[in-house]
């Protein structure tokens, strides 16, 4: 009961208030990314409404926003060119499905696999993706629309510094549609890109022949749909919980999502995620609890629904501003400013996974390649952190290797060179009490160098491998058993 | 100064941490135990404020909006520990003025739950208000942690409500069950009500006719007492114990409770109402609960 007030009621006001703001910016955002995964802009307002209220009451971060989002939408383009519509809603329930798998499997716990560059290079790459799908606005257009997007920009950065009561994107949508009207611009508006919604949305299926066919088509896109989701939703719930100082339920959230999504593609509107951009708003504000985005959807449908005739009008180049506005929001222009002093390895990863979103548009690619190349620089970094010191006794009949660091398939190598095998010696001790050994490779170097020794005549004997060391040797190792010889072949 | 075994005071700033003070500086002297009074800052409390409805993203917005965020926090949040520290020192000083020679204070961020629970190996009683700082606001009998509180501790809970009475008779509610069974036992065992007198009640069903098992309960509880050096008095009620209770408390001239609390899931008490804070609610004198 207690935590119901107070992710509900404990700020009402400030919600309600909040959630007003998020819902004007939300409909020209919705209406863009609809357009951006090709769709009218009604399915992408139906799923914004949809996603914002149910992931109030089933997400595992209050405060947060969630609706149509432009990181899920360049990844339909493809499937609505190619299969229409229905195939997307379709794909939107399964997302939902995979999603809410994920949240039961505890996959959130995999953030933990994704680094700081990497997220940088997801959101620096969304910001990139998201001004892209801008430009076919700005190409080969009059200079009336320039213009316009212009004194959009203008008005939007403008407005805040005589007053922060009223939202700055939404005045300049409303300036620039009076005005475009007035004077009859003739420019691309709103009601050109496709039908607008004039009811609520009702609950239908998806029109897809249920078959092993449809599934074929659907599930790389929803597998994308899911891991993009589910990606941009830990992160922006990090970055709320940062700005609230608040912990939020990863866990729950996946499955929020997931529930958001199935409810979106029944009632006929596509597959959403948790917005950056939208939360941030939310937050600065004054959004703390769940009332917010609740508030957020409603009103959202509400002012589609009843001001529909007005909303078409909208000249897509205020449109266009409110989107660039966004984009220039979500790119973290920090992460410009540290590249020369950021470790090079960390760089490379949030360059490569700018790099590779932008040329396949596709944000999970570039999240992976960021994923992958990280492993293999840490993988690196440590297997450098490997240094065998030795030193003889006995008069030279005896010597005494130290090895200190981590033996793992990166340091294997280094691991079976450091050793000097044609030393003319009787017994050889291996302390390995300061060193790990983590898999197959560095139980197998450990093999190896046991065995050279052996086979120059040289007695060995290795000291001090930890338990979980030793338990890998116990089971992997073959120098210990008797037919080691032979079986090191199989190596 | 003694850390284990210590009484701890949970006081928030309310009228009532005055009688939460001292009813545990009473304990504390009865029992010869050191006191920690404690108060916890809980920040899910605060409510937001802001005055930028722009709705405008600018150059970095996110790394700003949490510089100046932090900002704000560290501001508020200093005011609020400086006034928690004066009032903590001034009850302090109440306690000591008491006659106890050491009384320990200790300020906490986040939810009394998590504050109690992290000092829970080193309490021997806490001692808390039944209603809290929003008591006057909310109209409620019971304040919201009371009995989330009471479900997490192991160790017996001292409520108390509106006025510090120093405890002259004590009645213990017994219904024969191992809760109540272990309760009596503890008290028996215990210093803190030596020297007073001890009714023991037993309302309700089980109370009624002249069951053999009920005279045998009443009668292993008069004698646990007895034999350890207490003044003991029996009574034996038919009818609704919340009422019985009641009624005893005001015949007897009680002005201490204690009884078992909880024994129920809280599923149960969901459906069904809980007796613990039924009772609670109709006894105005401060009482013991014991787990």
């Amino acid at each position: 009961m207690d935590s119901i007030k107070q992710d509900w009621f404990s700020n009402v006001r400030n919600d309600l208030l909040a959630g007003l703001v998020v819902a004007l910016a939300l409909i020209p955002e919705a209406i863009a990314f609809s357009i951006i995964a090709g769709v009218d802009p009604k399915i992408g307002l139906y799923a914004s409404f949809c996603i914002a209220v149910v992931i109030a009451f089933a997400g595992g971060r209050p405060g947060m926003i969630s609706a149509a989002t432009a990181a899920m939408a360049v990844v339909m383009v493809t499937l609505v060119k190619e299969h229409g519509l229905q195939y997307l809603l379709a794909a939107t329930v399964l997302t939902g499905v995979l999603q809410i798998i994920a949240g039961w499997v505890r996959l959130g716990v995999l953030m933990r696999f994704v680094s700081k560059s990497v997220v940088t290079g997801f959101v620096n790459a969304l910001a990139i993706l998201i001004f892209m799908a801008q430009l076919p606005e700005l190409t080969n257009v009059t200079w009336h629309v320039y213009a316009m997007t212009a004194a959009g920009l203008g008005i939007i950065y403008g407005l805040p510094y005589l007053t922060k009561a009223v939202p700055s994107p939404l005045i300049a949508i409303v300036v620039l549609t009076i005005f475009s009207m007035l004077v009859g611009l003739d420019i691309r508006t709103v009601g050109d890109m496709g039908e607008l919604p004039d009811s609520l949305p009702v609950f239908l299926i998806p029109d897809v022949p249920f078959n092993f066919e449809t599934l074929q088509i659907i599930l790389p896109y929803s597998l994308t749909l899911m891991m993009v989701g589910l990606l941009e939703s830990m992160m922006t719930a990090t970055i709320v919980d940062d700005l609230t100082d608040t912990k939020s339920n990863k866990n729950r959230e996946c499955v929020g999502q997931g529930v958001a999504n199935i409810a979106s593609g029944f009632i006929g509107g596509m597959a959403g995620c948790a917005m950056i951009g939208q939360s941030v708003i939310n937050i600065k504000s004054g959004g703390r609890g769940r009332l917010s985005t609740l508030s957020a959807g409603i009103f959202l449908l509400i002012m589609v629904v009843f001001l529909g005739d007005w909303v078409s009008q909208i000249p897509m180049a205020a449109l266009v501003a409110v989107m660039i506005m966004v984009s220039i929001g979500t790119f973290s222009w920090g992460s410009l400013r540290s590249l020369k002093d950021h470790p090079k390895s960390s760089s490379v990863v949030m360059v490569a996974t700018v790099l590779v979103t932008v040329l396949t548009h596709d944000l999970a690619m570039g999240v992976l390649t960021g994923v992958l190349l990280s492993g293999v620089f840490f993988a690196a970094k440590v297997g450098t952190i490997l240094t065998v010191e030795s030193v003889s006794e006995d008069e030279g009949r005896t010597r005494n290797y130290v090895v200190l660091g981590q033996v793992f398939f990166a340091s294997a190598d280094q691991f079976v060179d450091a050793f000097d095998y044609k030393e003319v010696i009787e017994r050889v001790r291996i302390d390995v009490s300061r060193s790990h050994f983590w898999d197959i490779t560095a139980v197998t170097a450990l093999d190896k160098v046991v065995l050279k020794f052996r086979r120059e005549g040289t007695e060995v004997e290795v000291l001090g491998l930890n338990e979980a060391s030793a338990t890998m040797v116990d089971k992997f190792a073959v120098h210990d058993k008797s037919d080691g010889r032979d079986m090191l072949v199989g190596h | 100064m003694r850390t284990d075994n210590k009484i701890l005071a949970c006081v928030d700033q309310s009228p009532y941490a005055n009688v939460v003070t001292d009813y545990a500086a009473w304990a504390a002297r009865k029992l010869d135990a050191p006191l920690e009074l404690l108060h916890v800052i809980d920040r899910d409390s605060e409510v937001t404020e802001s005055e930028d409805h722009s709705g405008a993203l600018g150059l970095d917005t996110q790394e700003q909006l949490l510089t100046e965020l932090t900002q704000k926090d560290q501001i508020r949040r200093k005011v609020v520990r400086d006034q928690g520290r004066i009032f903590l020192n001034v009850l302090r000083e109440r306690a000591l003025a008491t006659g106890l020679s050491e009384v320990d204070v200790r300020q906490r961020m986040g939810t009394l739950l998590e504050a109690v629970q992290v000092q829970k190996d080193s309490v021997r009683l806490y001692v808390l208000g039944r209603r809290g700082a929003s008591g006057d606001r909310t109209q409620r009998d019971i304040g919201r942690h009371v009995e989330s509180l009471v479900r997490v501790l192991k160790q017996p809970i001292l409520t108390v409500s509106n006025e510090f009475v120093e405890p002259r008779r004590v009645l213990i509610a017994f219904d024969g069950t191992q809760m109540t069974r272990r309760g009596v036992a503890m008290i028996a065992s215990s210093q803190i009500f030596r020297g007073l007198p001890i009714h023991v009640l037993m309302a309700g069903q089980k109370a009624a006719g002249t069951t053999s098992a009920a005279d045998r309960q009443m009668e292993w509880a008069r004698q646990r007492l007895a034999q350890a050096g207490f003044d003991v008095h029996t009574h034996r009620a038919q009818g609704d114990p919340e009422i019985e209770i009641a009624k005893a408390i005001q015949d007897l001239e009680i002005d201490m409770l204690a009884m078992g609390a909880y024994s129920h899931s809280p599923w149960r008490s969901l459906v069904f109402g809980s007796r613990t804070t039924d009772l609670l609610r109709s006894a105005t004198i401060a009482t013991l609960l014991l787990r």
